[in-house]
């Protein structure tokens, strides 16, 4: 057998000091988006009505993604009803923690949002619930303004 | 930032809404944006670092097989044609041959060199053939230089080196 470097020290790496890969994006919420976080720091929830084939988009489009008709904005409760729901009890690094992550149906829409479950012992599809937002000075204009969703 | 409209062509109907730096730090438009935290380190190995740390000694260190009898430069820890680890150290000689060339009139953003780089991969003496390292060569002419011919290492001072391959500054020709 050959000697070998023990002492870590002495072994070496590149680059000294560590590396790092510059990566910076910006993501905007476009026209639609927009207006929906506007109306959001208000209270208000907006979806979006196709004006030719009347489906309804949720979250708010400015195009009908089937016949490409100009869509309207209307104003909806932010209520719904559990679709589909999962609980996360690791988080990113392996940690515990306790999360309950649902598909929502929103009430007056054709649209779901994946979204968090609070305040909630039980979870059952079908299940009411409705969003609770941050408050207006907390807000960001990202889809974290809504806190989560809890039980009706 | 690529923010802005684009160049493209499209049916007015579908014309996009263009942005300006100042939409985005006046915040008048949401948006979310992210720097992810990407470090990395690369570590060198056993043979690389002892290759590395020697550099700083004003010396090249190969390894050696005895099974096939090969002096492996740069360094590694297992012979790759015996399929076994390496059985030996060995110091050899700061001089070697150019086994093949490029010069370069171009640096790295592709802007123009006032002198150009001789980029050039050198067996060195008492390696085995056909094994070689990258570097420079520089104090000839880049018409003069040829595959075959032989050159030495120029080092740095001792008290400049680092224990990196830039310790050797660059490869002269031997002879002339």
């Amino acid at each position: 057998m050959i000697d070998k470097i023990v002492d870590p020290e002495k072994l070496r790496h590149f680059p000294p000091g560590g590396g790092k890969i510059e990566l910076y994006w910006l993501y905007t919420s476009g026209k639609a988006g927009n207006e929906f976080f506007r109306k959001l720091r208000e209270g208000k929830f907006i979806a979006a009505r196709c004006k030719k084939c009347g489906r309804r988009y949720f979250p708010p489009r400015i195009f009908c993604e089937f016949d490409f008709s100009e869509t309207e904005f209307f104003e909806i409760s932010g209520e719904g009803c559990v679709e589909a729901f999962t609980i996360a009890k690791l988080d990113l690094n392996e940690n515990p923690m306790e999360e309950i992550i649902a598909l929502i149906k929103l009430e007056g829409t054709d649209g779901r949002i994946l979204h968090l479950i609070g305040e909630a012992k039980d979870v059952c599809i079908g299940m009411k619930v409705k969003p609770v937002l941050k408050k207006v000075d907390e807000m960001t204009g990202t889809i974290s303004d809504i806190k989560y969703f809890k039980p009706v | 930032m690529a923010v802005g409209k684009k160049e493209i062509s499209c049916p007015p109907s579908a014309e996009g809404t263009g942005l300006s730096d100042a939409d985005i730090s006046q915040k008048n438009v949401t948006y979310f944006e992210d720097h992810p935290n990407l470090a990395y380190s690369w570590t060198a190995g056993q043979a690389m670092s002892r290759f590395l740390n020697e550099l700083k000694n004003g010396k090249l260190i190969a390894t050696k097989c005895e099974k096939c009898r090969r002096v492996i430069f740069p360094p590694r820890i297992y012979c790759e044609l015996c399929y076994k680890p390496i059985d030996d150290w060995v110091y050899i000689k700061d001089t070697g041959v150019v086994q093949t060339f490029s010069i370069s009139f171009i640096d790295p953003d592709a802007k123009p060199l006032e002198k150009p780089v001789i980029v050039a991969v050198i067996t060195i003496d008492g390696a085995s053939p056909n094994m070689g390292i990258m570097h420079i060569i520089d104090e000839v002419e880049p018409e003069k230089v040829y595959i075959g011919m032989r050159v030495k290492a120029v080092w740095r001072p001792e008290s400049e080196r680092k224990g990196t391959i830039t310790d050797i500054k660059y490869w002269k020709p031997l002879e002339g």
